[in-house]
């Protein structure tokens, strides 16, 4: 009898263990506050996030910010027990529904900020019916490097990617003015051109995809490819970037673009192969109007944070972030901040901080993702199986893709359906 | 040495603890869970009965699209790995028995060591070599002045380029288990047989497979369970692609718990693959066994 109650003991104690979390807020040994913040900066990135916590931390005998740098934040983060988080712009609205996140307008006051200290655009993506979700951080919009070598001056227009390609395949026929990819920024250059040509995507509480003129815009990427030449076919995941730093051989099939349309965090890369030679630039006009679509990271504050003593080492944390002279590390990084403040000091030294303050420049033509419930899962279908036939198969029909676009858009609605009522 | 009860069932406590905690709480949690609408962050949302296992296996909805798709996908892989990872490993097994005994060892470490490698490390070297622009293989082939394959961005390269990884990756392992079975093999047998004049062939099918067939089911079987959990490879290499062709069940189960926050459908999803998984593995068992 005794032996089944040790055994039932140990059992139950092993169970219990596990199921601890919540409550008060934990403290360092030396009586500090400890704020848990967990982003997904595992990149060139992370270490100048860690300057501004460092600094915070340095800077504090009451509160002390424990950082957690995770490849896939997001999942750690729903299975673990967090302080703050930090969220991309298109998932803000997911994150609210589902009640993951609240409303940090008390945090943002108590730190002595506000949405009027960002750029319209950041403060408009943080901005829910009910409150502001998240405190935006920067803007990634599509960036556009070039290699000085092939291309001069930045093509600035689909004539100017024709003619620079004309020229690039007299030289070589293995080179081109720039790479469309089937997988990875596939949402990119599509919203891209949804902002280029002015489409509402959302209809109701859904991306509507099946648009005469979404289909129009989607067919030019197919004709860059398979009409003018512009991107060599075939290229896969990454495929922009990887074609952007080959360097063609005789002899060998490998293709070279002279200009990526990326994300910012390829800098480093880019800058080490290139050096001198590497320009950067805005995202060419490919559609009627300019316009750029991108990412972009805010902070937001978990649901389940309720203690006082936390809130106020947050808004401390947030207060100390938000001074222009820590926050402009995070420009030094190559993001682009969206306080206002910071940006003035990157645009007063470029030279300094050459590719923030070149996608300070994109802020005004810059379109964010739509505020739909998971709009990750409604494009999904568009991004996953539509984007790489637009760009992989050269019979491709508007017709066809219309059928597509289509089936996309009943995706769409179907996810948008699973939002919590 | 007579070990006494008390210590049996003290020594054998552990295990039985942490089968508890992590294999039969956690199955019987499932059928609980995919029973429930229950959301990763939001938890339980009440009863629903059956309607999770309604939606998936009801063709023509968003999880019964993606349930389908992952699993088509997976068997696909399971079709085509099972057979090479089974025979190379054995035709391995055999070569290194084979060889004079003072290499063996350094050949099985040689043929094992790979299975050391983590799947993230794997995946990026085979990425590398298999990327269609400029990547290692295709550069080879341009030396042969062979026309390049785009591997990862087309079928049926691209799962060719995840099964190739996958032989390298993992053939250590049965490798290890069909020497170890090889070695037990009565090495009478084999003198007997040539006395009566067998060729090799003649001893392979008529001493040394009866005797390691018992090890060649428990494989085969293990490469089925294995090839149905196919994740790293191609969430690494192909993310899922070209077009979700390599999107595999787990895969649609993770997103499905992470992505859609939706544990209800996820957990319905593992109950199917599991059952499906069952049905498999008990056919393979009957029939290999079927003369017994």
């Amino acid at each position: 009898m005794n032996k089944r109650l040790i055994f039932l003991g140990m059992a139950g104690t092993l169970i219990l263990a596990g199921c601890g979390g919540g409550g008060a807020a934990d403290q360092t040994e030396d009586g500090k506050t400890i704020i848990t913040f967990i982003n997904g900066f595992t990149g060139g990135d992370g270490e100048y996030m860690k300057k501004i916590t460092n600094g915070f931390n340095e800077s504090q005998d009451q509160y002390f910010v424990e950082e957690s740098q995770e490849k896939d934040h997001y999942t750690k983060f729903k299975t673990g027990d967090y302080d703050l988080l930090l969220m991309h712009t298109d998932n803000i609205e997911t994150y609210k529904q589902d009640g993951m996140i609240q409303d940090m307008s008390a945090v943002m006051e108590e730190a002595g900020i506000s949405v009027e200290d960002f750029h319209p655009v950041a403060a408009e993506q943080v901005t829910l019916e009910d409150g502001v979700y998240a405190i935006p951080l920067d803007i990634h919009p599509m960036t556009m490097f070039y290699n000085k070598k092939l291309s001069p001056e930045a093509p600035e227009t689909y004539e100017a990617l024709l003619e620079l390609t004309n020229t690039l395949q007299e030289q070589d026929p293995n080179l081109y003015a720039t790479g469309i990819p089937s997988g990875g920024l596939p949402e990119w250059y599509m919203m891209t051109l949804v902002a280029q040509n002015g489409i509402e995507l959302v209809e109701g509480n859904h991306l509507n995809f099946a648009q005469d003129e979404f289909a129009d815009a989607l067919m030019v990427y197919h004709d860059m490819i398979f009409k003018d030449k512009i991107s060599p076919p075939g290229l896969g995941l990454d495929g922009e970037f990887q074609a952007f730093m080959k360097q063609v051989e005789e002899g060998n099939s490998a293709v070279q673009t002279a200009t990526a349309l990326t994300g910012p965090w390829y800098y480093q890369a880019v800058k080490e192969a290139y050096g001198d030679d590497l320009g950067i630039a805005s995202a060419p006009e490919l559609g009627d109007n300019p316009g750029v679509y991108g990412g972009g990271h805010t902070i937001s504050l978990p649901a389940s944070v309720e203690d006082e003593e936390t809130m106020a080492g947050i808004a401390e944390f947030i207060s100390y972030m938000y001074q222009p002279e820590n926050l402009i590390n995070w420009a030094e990084s190559g993001q682009a901040p969206t306080h206002l403040a910071t940006m003035e000091m990157v645009e007063a030294d470029p030279e300094k901080y050459p590719l923030a303050a070149q996608n300070i420049q994109q802020f005004d033509s810059f379109v964010g993702a739509p505020k739909v419930y998971q709009f990750r899962e409604q494009k999904k279908y568009m991004v996953e199986n539509v984007f790489p036939q637009v760009v992989g198969e050269e019979g491709m029909t508007k017709e066809q893709l219309m059928g597509e676009l289509e089936k996309a858009t009943e995706e769409a609605r179907q996810i948008a359906e699973t939002a919590p009522q | 040495m007579r070990i006494s009860k008390t210590w049996s069932v003290l020594m054998y406590l552990p295990f039985l603890l942490c089968f508890i905690l992590f294999l039969v709480v956690p199955f019987f949690y499932g059928i609980y869970i995919s029973l429930h609408q229950w959301s990763v962050f939001g938890g339980n949302g009440g009863f629903v009965g059956l309607d999770n296992y309604t939606a998936i296996l009801t063709p023509g909805n968003i999880y019964s699209n993606a349930f389908y798709n992952g699993l088509k996908n997976t068997l696909v892989f399971v079709a085509i790995s099972v057979v090479p990872l089974v025979i190379i490993s054995l035709a391995l097994a055999l070569l290194v028995d084979s060889i004079p005994s003072n290499l063996k060892v350094f050949f099985r470490t040689v043929f094992f060591i790979s299975y050391a490698v983590s799947v993230t490390a794997v995946s990026a070297i085979f990425k590398w070599l298999f990327t269609g622009n400029g990547g290692y293989v295709n550069n080879v082939f341009d030396t042969f002045g062979l026309n390049t394959i785009n591997w990862l961005n087309d079928q049926p390269s691209a799962w060719i380029a995840i099964l190739i990884a996958t032989v390298w990756w993992t053939i250590g392992f049965n490798m290890i288990l069909f020497i170890n079975a090889l070695d037990d093999v009565d090495q009478n047998l084999y003198e007997a047989a040539s006395l009566d004049g067998a060729n090799s062939w003649n001893k392979f099918m008529h001493i040394t497979f009866p005797s390691i067939k018992g090890v060649f089911v428990f494989l085969t079987i293990i490469t089925v369970i294995a090839s149905f959990n196919l994740y790293g490879q191609t969430l690494l290499m192909t993310a899922g692609g070209p077009s979700q062709s390599t999107q595999t069940l787990i895969m649609v189960i993770q997103q499905m718990v992470f992505n859609q926050n939706n544990l209800g459908v996820a957990s319905a999803m593992a109950m199917v693959m599991g059952f499906v998984m069952v049905i498999i593995v008990a056919v393979q068992y009957a029939y290999s066994f079927r003369k017994e």
